[in-house]
Formats: structure tokens, C-alpha cells, sequence
């Protein structure tokens, strides 16, 4: 607090300063650059002054008020030399020999070279790409290797094609493990990639290897682990003569690639209804080779994503012929992904923007 | 679901002990999360999925266990001892809509007591997470647990001429049900009503009326079948989820009525000292039988890739209760059982053969999919634009789509698209404009004492269209504040202005091959007017730029100006990357000459740029302005400009008359614009 004041009050000084030391090439010139500083600082409306009373002293905690009110007088005393009449007097006319032009550029070219080579180097400023995105792309290369194409759908999806083609019908049960997010009775925010299957191969037919990256909806409220908005990847390979096995290769060529050759993965029933026979992979945990920690909740394993065959009505609604195509397909959370990955413990920290966790990636 | 260890050993030997039949029971699809010890016992906690109603009961999940450990399930054997009266002469039941009520079975027990659980009883229901009521109600719960299937007990002198009549809801009667709601019915709901009025929600939950009291002497227990749509309809309509809701809507089994009220009766006679009147009164107006199906060997082949042998699908099967008979060498026909309605087809079959099989034991394989003649255009659009971005210095951000309406409102005219049951009134539409989810970045930032933020954003921007259609469409955002560079020894610091911005934008749009760039001032509305501005190609805008209203600073309580750029990447996305090609650059050397010029106000860069262009002297190789200056000297009215130009020659080193003819054709350009040069 008592910086920012000393701040404004160096900055008004050094505006002040500067004004008076360049002078003006004529009356109305003066007149017009004493106004513009002025009102600057002085402007009952957006003017510095008012805007530190409005920011800083009028929304002080009462026991912070009376040091507030200090430092915010001694800048009105100061300000007062900002007046119209005050800087009139003060700022001269140029004469017409002096050549004011070089002055801006004289004092950027004079800072000495320090002889200190210990000294830090010069840093510009560098961003970088949210670790969400990192872990999406990571993700993407190893499919696009295998000769998978990216797809992408809208997150605006129809009741159809976010639940009904995908053999979850209203009347269902199954329809409640999506909590949903409507638009109206019969759009909603999707919630999965998985309506981009039945998109797909309703444009492409078979054969056809996507994998569908994207955002998801859900009315979870936010918590250390739950956003309402998050992030899937959907994979999806439909031909001649899929299999089982050709599921279980893949993913376990993907977990590897993705957290080193020596994890090993695990499938185990599940069910999914778009999915037939539906399975869930887990990944022996690339922290503790398996052995039990904090990272896999000493269990060895680390859940990673579901899976399955896709299931015959499926391809059926999708206008693929079930007894002469087969397909597998996946989806999984990248935001889930990358916290492992990162060891980030919370998920709100992927939404907020906060540079301090950003600049960490 | 909880499942009581002990209570399983009742129906099947388990030659393990229950860390390991955890571990087991996951690998088949029984997903145990945990085991705790409860006295002498071990209770399991198992996630059952939506489809397997079948493993709702310790019945159910002991044939899993049967089927994993290859041991025989024992079969139930229950045993009601009868006396005195039918109970068909104390009850009369009828179905009036049996499409909605496949099966309803009833018994009557006379002379009941009514009186708490014995010990054993409390003991295993408690260890299964369910609170102990009374002796009837309890016997009816541990039934449920057992063997899955929902009972229902009324006390029978509360039914009116002792007549059940399963119907449809009269529209506007009422009933009170037993947790002492009033529900107002409509013909869509399924009700059990005796002679006058509904005692029972069927499928969902009993009446206040018709329950077991302390009092209560003739008991009727009753064990049906509904259909389960009809059933989920009406508990979603009541907002209600019951025990026996759940398992409805799902399908129970319709073979199970009748020896769970058996089991029921037996128990209340055993416990409650009650006496079983004399038959089950089974209304079952059309019998219910599973269809049969085939399962080829070659599609077992064909979906898991692996070859099961005959002996282990047959030994799977049967032990999970199918009836599987060979046809000749292509495989079987196979019958489910009642209490499998979620296997229809072929594929569920292969599925149950997998679950014991063992996933991990079936081969895997690695083919990757056929190569394709492609490039991801956009994906590779997408990656130059956010590494230029973070070499540039932005971190790259992803904010929720999320937003308060209102305060979208306030940075773009394009309505947002409102959701139907949202989380909270400031996530109740998706954004028309990413613009307050970046300034709320920026806010959260200066709130926590981080002054120099730079991010982007690329994300989505959602609207209605005209004709209420929802739209979607691809937005990159940038959002600055605080310092172009912070103080060191190497430099002084220096605060970020709108050429900081414009100059990240000028480099962003480089990277494309756009045609006509244009650069208007003023964007307005959120934008701070004079600090605003907009790039365009032929017409059509594609970024806005500007610091941020005085209004939004003040509002959003940011302490410092903030820039917005908002870019419009759809249409970015259009353009194709610049194309990397080589030209030869010059053999000959360079001149740089400045130009000191004067220039009127109303005369912008842009302007001076154009007249020097026109020229098409293409001895210019770049101008650049290097300075510029008001006051001083300069008149009133204009400003002063050091322009430097770059001239060289392809040809030839250009001589000093060359340059000086260029030179005065670069005047000649500049003088009708009313620009001259300092004296």
C-alpha cells in the first residue's frame, strides 16, 4: 500500500518534471499540455486521484483507513502543485534554437554495460502452453503415429446423438449416470466425445480410426476433483476385422508410450451402454513400478480410461453394417490425465488462469 | 452395494479369503472398492453397473462367485409351513392393466406379532447398511438383500373389502405414502388400490395407510413384477428413488416373485409367530419365457480374437444360470435366464464368456490403422498460432464457457445460449464472447499481486442463431496487463501499451497469408474508444483490439489498464500459413536515408505508407518510423516523424544521384499529403 502511493507520487512528480523541463513552443500549447496533466491527475471523473480515493481509501478496512488516509493526503498535497495555474507558472516557453528532439532518444542510449558477468542475464518474457493441451497433443502424437485422424464435434449436441444413438435411451436407467446439463428437452451440453462416433461414422462409414479430443459437460459442481467443464479424448477404430485384441494392444501400446515402456495395463469388465462386451483399463503405476503410493492411492494401479467393442446397435444407428464391420473404441479424461501426469492436486487449478500455476509448465 | 461375507458363504463355498476375492470379483466385473471387518464378518463394498440388477443381491453376487471359483451355487430351498384358511379367500388380486403388472403374487399371514428384529437379523441388516425397523418390515428388507427382489407387506385390515386391484392412478387421487408425503397421481402412474382408493405407489412405495403397525395382526406380502419404463417414469415424475424403484426400472426377475414372498412368509412365521394361510395367490395372466438365440463359435472368434473352448463357454454359461444347447459345430442355442434381461444378443453372451475367460488372458494385438494421404491442416494452424503465442510471452490459458448472461452482455450484442438447469446464476449461459472470461483471468491475476499477465485463450464462443438454433464457432483471446518488461540491471522498466498488443497481432497475422490487411481505429463499446481499433481483410474484421473501458476497469476493480484482443479464428483459420519460399536477397549493398519530415495531424502513418507504396519504387526495401515528436519546434498542428528508408538495388550498387532521385520521389510522394521537411 504505502509503495503504490509512493508510486503514483513519484509518477506525478516525474510527469511534473518532465513537463516543466521540455517547456512548450507556445501559449496555447502550454495551455493545452498544463490542461491534459491536469485532468490527468486531477479529474473529479477517472483522474488518478479520484481513482486511489475510490480503489484504495474508500474500500479500506477500518483499521487500515487512518494509514490510508495518511499516505492519500500526502499525495493531494502534492497534487495540488498539478493545478492549472501552479504549472502555467512553472513551465517555460522553448526558445526557438533549442533543439528538443534528440532528448527522448538520448536517455534510452546511455545505460553503462555492467562489468559484473555474474549478474543474471536479460530474461524476455516466455508463455507457455496450459498443461491440459500439453497432455492433449501428447496424447493426439501417439494416435496420429498409428495413423488415427483427429475429428471433432459440437459441444451444443442433440438428446440423439448424445445419448439415444448411443443406446442410452430415455427410458433407461442408465440415461442417470450422465448428470446433464439441458439447453432444452432435446439439446444438451454433451456429456462425453462420444456422440462424435456416431457423427463420424455416419459421414466417413467404415473404415474409419479417430480419435476425437474436446470439451464436456457435466452438472458436477466444482471441486477438488469435479468441473462442470472438462476434458475427453475419444478413440475410435471401426474396419473389416477388429477385435478384442486389437483394443487391448493398442491401449497397451498407448499407456506405454505415454508413461514409459516398462508400465504394464490391466482390463477388467465394466459396462458401458454403447459398448459391448465394455471394459476399463488401468495402468500399474508409473510412480512406484506398481508397488504403492501416494500417486496410485497404494493400490498399484491407476484407473486410466473405459473401453469396449463398440456395440452392434451402435454401428447399426451410425448406418454401419454390424456383421461385417466390428469396432473398439475409448474415452478418457485428459484433464485427469494431466493430473496425474503433473501431479496437480486440484482441478480448479486448470480453469483459473493464475499465471503463478501456468508459468510452472 | 454392501455385501456381507458370511452371508455369502450361505450360498457358496469361497475358498479364499476376502482380500483376494476382491481382487477376483473386480477382474469379472464386480468392481469391490473396498472390504472393512464388521465383528466376525467382512463386509465388501461392490459397485454394481446399471445393467447387472442380478448382482443387487448376495444371492446374485454368490453366483458370480460360483462361476469364478468353478463351485456349485446351492440352490435356494424354501420351505413355507401352511395352516387353516387359503389365502385366496382372504384376498382377492387382480391385474387391470397388465401391461404395466406382469406378475403379482400375494400371501396372507394371520396372527402376526409385530415386535423388533432378533439380534441376528439386526446384526446382518445393519452390517449392510440398512436401518432396522420392525420385525415385518426387516423380514421383507433382508428378503430384498437376499435375493433381490422388492416385497411389499400391508397390514390386510387396512385394505378395504380385502381386494387388491392393480390399475392405473385415477388423474388428481391421492395418496399419502409412507415417508408422509401427499402425492397427487395421474393415470401415467401404476397404483396398487384396494376397493375404494391406492395403497401403494407400485414399484416405488407403499402408503401410510395400508403399513405395518405395532397392531397390525394380518399381514399381506406381496412380490410383483412391473414394467420398468412405467416404473421410472413415475419415480422421476414423484422426484422419488427407492430400493425398489431402483430394481424395477431396471427389470427384476419375474420368476423371483414367488419364492421371495415364500421366503418372506416363511421368515414372518419363524419371527413373527405368525401362521401362512394355505397357497400363493399367483396372478400371472400371460407367462413370460426368455427367447432363445444362437452363439456362433466363428463370432466369438470374430469379436474377441481367440479361439474359447467349447467346454469353458458351456461351463460359464450354465454356472451364470443359461441353458446352452450344441447345434452341430457352429455353436449353441442359448436360452437366459429371468433374471438376465440385460442380455438380448449374441454380443452379451460373448461378453459374459469374456468376464470369466478373463480379459487379461485374451491376446492382444497391434496394427495400426492403414496410412492415409492427409495433412491436419488445422491442427497445424492451431500449433503455430499458440507457439508464437508463447514465444511471445503469453501463457495460454482455458477458461469455462460458462458465464453470468449479464455480464456477457456487456461485451457483445450476440445473445448467449441459456441453459435449462445450470449449476449457479454466474454459469447459466455459454459465453456469446470469451471477453469476460478473460477478463476475469486478468482480474484473478491482479487480485493476487501478479502485475504482468499476458494469456490467450483458444476456445469456443456459443449463440443462438436467428432462428434458435444454437451455434458454435472457434475464438482465440489475448489479454495483457502490467509491464512490458520488469526492472533490472540490464534495463529499465517499461509499462505495456496498445503497440505491444498490435505489434503480437501484426506478428500472429504474419503467420498467415491474408490478403488485403486493414487497420481501422475505434472498436467502442467495452473498448476504451481512442485506444481501440480493428485489423480487417477485404472488409471483414478479424481481431478487435483495445484497452478495456474505463467502465470495465472500474466495474471488474482492475487496478491497472488491461488490453483485450478478441480474434475471430474461424475466419483466421480460413486463410492457408504463409508459404516458406526463398527470394534472393540482394548482392548489393543497402542505403538508409532519414527522412526528418513535419507532418499535419489529420495525416496518419497508414497514409504516408500508402502514398510511398504507391510509388512502386522498388528500390525501397523496408521504411520504418523511427521517432516521433510533438512540441518543440513543430508548429501547432503537426507532428514530427524520422522516417528511415532502406533503398537497394537487385541490380546494381545504386549511386548517390540514384539515391538522391529516389529520394525526391519519395518527397514528391509525401509533399501533396502536406508533409515537408525540417529545416
Amino acid at each position: 500500500m504505502q509503495s503504490l502511493f509512493a508510486e503514483l507520487r513519484k509518477t506525478a512528480e516525474h510527469e511534473r518534471a518532465e513537463l516543466v523541463s521540455c517547456g512548450a513552443p507556445n501559449q496555447t500549447q502550454r495551455e493545452r499540455l498544463c490542461k491534459a496533466l491536469r485532468d490527468r491527475w486531477l479529474a473529479r471523473k477517472g483522474g488518478f486521484l479520484s481513482q486511489a480515493d475510490e480503489n484504495w481509501l474508500k474500500s479500506a478496512g477500518r483499521e487500515l483507513k487512518p494509514a490510508v488516509g495518511r499516505q492519500f493526503n500526502e499525495l493531494r498535497r502534492f497534487t495540488t502543485s498539478l493545478e492549472f495555474d501552479s504549472l502555467v507558472e512553472a513551465v517555460p516557453l522553448q526558445q526557438e534554437s533549442v533543439k528538443q528532439m534528440e532528448l527522448p532518444l538520448a536517455s534510452v542510449a546511455g545505460r553503462p554495460v555492467p562489468g559484473d558477468l555474474t549478474l543474471p542475464g536479460f530474461h524476455r518474457p516466455l508463455g507457455s502452453i496450459h498443461p491440459v493441451t500439453r497432455m492433449q497433443r501428447e496424447i493426439e502424437d501417439i494416435f496420429l503415429r498409428l495413423g488415427f485422424r483427429i475429428e471433432s464435434g459440437p459441444e451444443i449436441e442433440s438428446t440423439y446423438y448424445n445419448f439415444d444413438a448411443l443406446n442410452i435411451p430415455e427410458s433407461h436407467p442408465s440415461r442417470d449416470d450422465w448428470d446433464t446439463l439441458y439447453i432444452d428437452p432435446k439439446t444438451v451440453l454433451r456429456t462425453h466425445t462420444s456422440p462424435v462416433q456416431i457423427r463420424a461414422m455416419e459421414k466417413y462409414g467404415a473404415p474409419l480410426y479417430i480419435i476425437i479430443p474436446g470439451k464436456c459437460y457435466r452438472h458436477d459442481n466444482p471441486d477438488s476433483t469435479h468441473s462442470p467443464m472438462f476434458h475427453q479424448i475419444e478413440g475410435l477404430a471401426v474396419d473389416k476385422d477388429i477385435t478384442f485384441a486389437d483394443l487391448k494392444g493398442t491401449l497397451d501400446f498407448f499407456a506405454k508410450m505415454l508413461f514409459g515402456e516398462k508400465v504394464r495395463t490391466r482390463f477388467q469388465p465394466s459396462f458401458f451402454p454403447f459398448t459391448e462386451p465394455s471394459g476399463e483399463v488401468a495402468v500399474s503405476c508409473f510412480v512406484c513400478d506398481g508397488q504403492g503410493c501416494r500417486v496410485c492411492k497404494q493400490s498399484g494401479w491407476i484407473e486410466l480410461m473405459g473401453c469396449g467393442m463398440v456395440h452392434p446397435q451402435v454401428l447399426r444407428n451410425a448406418g454401419i453394417d454390424p456383421d461385417k464391420n466390428s469396432g473398439w473404441a475409448f474415452g478418457l479424461g485428459v484433464d485427469r490425465f494431466a493430473m496425474v501426469k503433473y501431479d496437480v492436486n486440484d482441478i480448479q487449478l486448470f480453469f483459473q488462469g493464475d499465471v503463478r500455476f501456468l508459468e510452472q509448465f | 452395494m454392501k455385501v456381507s461375507f458370511n452371508w455369502l458363504k450361505e450360498f457358496v463355498e469361497i475358498p479364499t479369503e476376502p482380500r483376494q476375492l476382491k481382487a477376483d470379483l473386480t477382474m469379472v466385473g464386480l468392481n469391490v472398492e473396498s472390504f472393512v471387518a464388521a465383528g466376525d464378518d467382512w463386509v465388501l463394498e461392490v459397485e454394481i453397473t446399471t445393467n447387472r440388477l442380478d448382482c443387487l443381491s448376495h444371492y446374485g453376487v454368490a453366483r458370480e462367485v460360483a462361476t469364478l471359483y468353478r463351485r456349485p451355487l446351492k440352490r435356494l430351498e424354501i420351505f413355507a409351513k401352511e395352516f387353516g384358511a387359503r389365502s385366496s379367500e382372504e384376498v382377492s388380486i387382480q391385474i387391470a392393466d397388465p401391461d404395466l403388472c406382469a406378475r403379482y403374487c400375494g400371501r396372507v399371514i394371520q396372527n402376526v406379532q409385530v415386535k423388533p428384529s432378533p439380534g441376528w437379523l439386526v446384526k446382518r441388516l445393519e452390517a449392510v447398511g440398512q436401518r432396522p425397523i420392525n420385525n415385518v418390515a426387516d423380514i421383507t428388507n433382508y428378503v430384498l438383500m437376499e435375493l433381490g427382489h422388492p416385497l411389499h407387506a400391508f397390514d390386510l385390515a387396512r385394505i378395504r373389502e380385502r381386494k387388491i386391484i392393480v390399475r392405473r392412478a385415477l388423474p388428481g387421487e391421492l395418496l399419502r405414502t409412507l415417508e408422509g408425503t401427499d402425492r397427487i397421481l395421474t393415470s401415467e402412474n401404476l397404483v396398487i388400490a384396494d376397493a375404494q382408493r391406492p395403497v401403494a405407489l407400485a414399484g416405488v412405495m407403499g402408503g401410510e395407510d395400508s403399513q405395518i403397525f405395532s397392531t397390525t395382526h394380518s399381514v399381506l406380502l406381496e412380490g410383483a413384477w412391473f414394467d420398468p419404463v412405467s416404473i421410472r417414469r413415475t419415480a422421476k415424475a414423484h422426484g422419488m428413488h427407492t430400493e425398489a424403484s431402483h430394481r424395477f426400472e431396471r427389470g427384476a426377475d419375474i420368476e423371483m416373485a414367488p419364492p421371495a414372498v415364500d421366503r418372506a412368509a416363511g421368515l414372518v412365521a419363524e419371527l413373527a409367530g405368525g401362521e401362512i394361510l394355505r397357497g400363493l395367490v399367483d396372478v400371472y395372466p400371460r407367462l413370460r419365457l426368455r427367447e432363445d438365440f444362437v452363439l456362433r463359435r466363428s463370432e466369438i472368434q470374430r469379436i474377441l480374437g481367440a479361439e474359447i473352448l467349447w467346454e469353458d463357454v458351456e461351463r460359464t454359461l450354465r454356472s451364470l444360470g443359461f441353458i446352452t444347447e450344441r447345434r452341430g459345430t457352429e455353436g449353441w442355442r442359448v436360452t437366459p435366464p429371468s433374471f438376465r434381461l440385460d442380455v438380448t444378443r449374441e454380443v452379451d453372451l460373448i461378453e459374459e464368456v469374456a468376464r470369466h475367460f478373463g480379459y487379461d488372458r485374451l491376446p492382444a494385438r497391434l496394427r495400426p490403422a492403414p496410412p492415409r494421404v492427409e495433412r491436419d491442416a488445422t491442427r497445424e494452424k492451431e500449433l503455430a498460432v499458440s507457439n508464437l503465442l508463447c514465444s511471445l510471452g503469453y501463457f495460454e490459458t482455458i477458461q469455462s464457457s460458462m458465464v453470468d448472461p449479464e455480464e456477457n452482455s456487456r461485451f457483445t450484442d450476440q445473445p448467449p445460449v441459456i441453459l435449462a438447469n445450470p449449476l449457479s446464476q454466474d454459469a447459466s449461459a455459454l459465453r456469446s464472447s470469451a471477453g469476460p472470461s478473460m477478463v476475469h483471468a486478468l482480474r484473478w491475476n491482479l487480485d493476487r499481486d501478479q502485475n504482468d499477465v499476458r494469456l490467450f485463450e483458444l476456445g469456443k464462443a456459443y449463440t443462438m442463431s436467428g432462428d434458435g438454433k444454437p451455434e458454435e464457432r472457434r475464438v482465440l483471446t489475448l489479454g495483457l496487463t502490467g509491464r512490458r518488461r520488469p526492472a533490472s540491471v540490464h534495463d529499465s522498466e517499461r509499462a505495456l501499451d496498445l503497440f505491444d498488443l498490435k505489434g503480437d497481432l501484426e506478428a500472429l497475422l504474419g503467420l498467415f497469408e491474408i490478403a488485403g490487411i486493414g487497420f481501422g481505429t475505434a472498436a467502442g463499446g467495452h473498448y476504451e474508444v481512442s485506444q481501440s481499433g480493428r485489423f480487417t481483410s477485404q472488409g471483414a474484421t478479424l481481431i478487435v483490439l483495445g484497452r478495456l473501458s474505463r467502465e470495465i476497469e472500474h466495474d471488474y476493480k482492475l487496478r491497472q489498464p488491461a488490453w483485450l484482443a478478441e480474434v475471430d479464428f474461424e475466419r483466421l483459420l480460413a486463410f492457408p500459413l504463409r508459404s516458406r519460399a526463398f527470394r534472393p536477397f540482394s548482392k548489393f549493398p543497402a542505403v538508409e536515408r532519414d527522412f526528418s519530415l513535419v507532418v499535419p495531424e489529420v495525416v496518419t502513418f497508414a497514409r504516408l505508407e500508402a502514398a510511398l507504396q504507391r510509388l512502386t519504387l522498388e528500390e525501397i526495401q523496408s521504411l520504418r518510423p523511427v521517432d516521433l515528436f510533438r512540441g518543440g519546434s513543430i508548429p501547432a498542428g503537426y507532428y514530427s516523424l524520422l522516417l528511415r528508408v532502406t533503398f537497394q538495388s537487385q541490380a546494381h550498387t545504386m549511386t548517390s544521384e540514384e539515391i538522391s532521385a529516389a529520394s525526391q520521389r519519395v518527397m514528391a510522394a509525401l509533399e501533396p499529403l502536406g508533409v515537408f521537411l525540417r529545416g
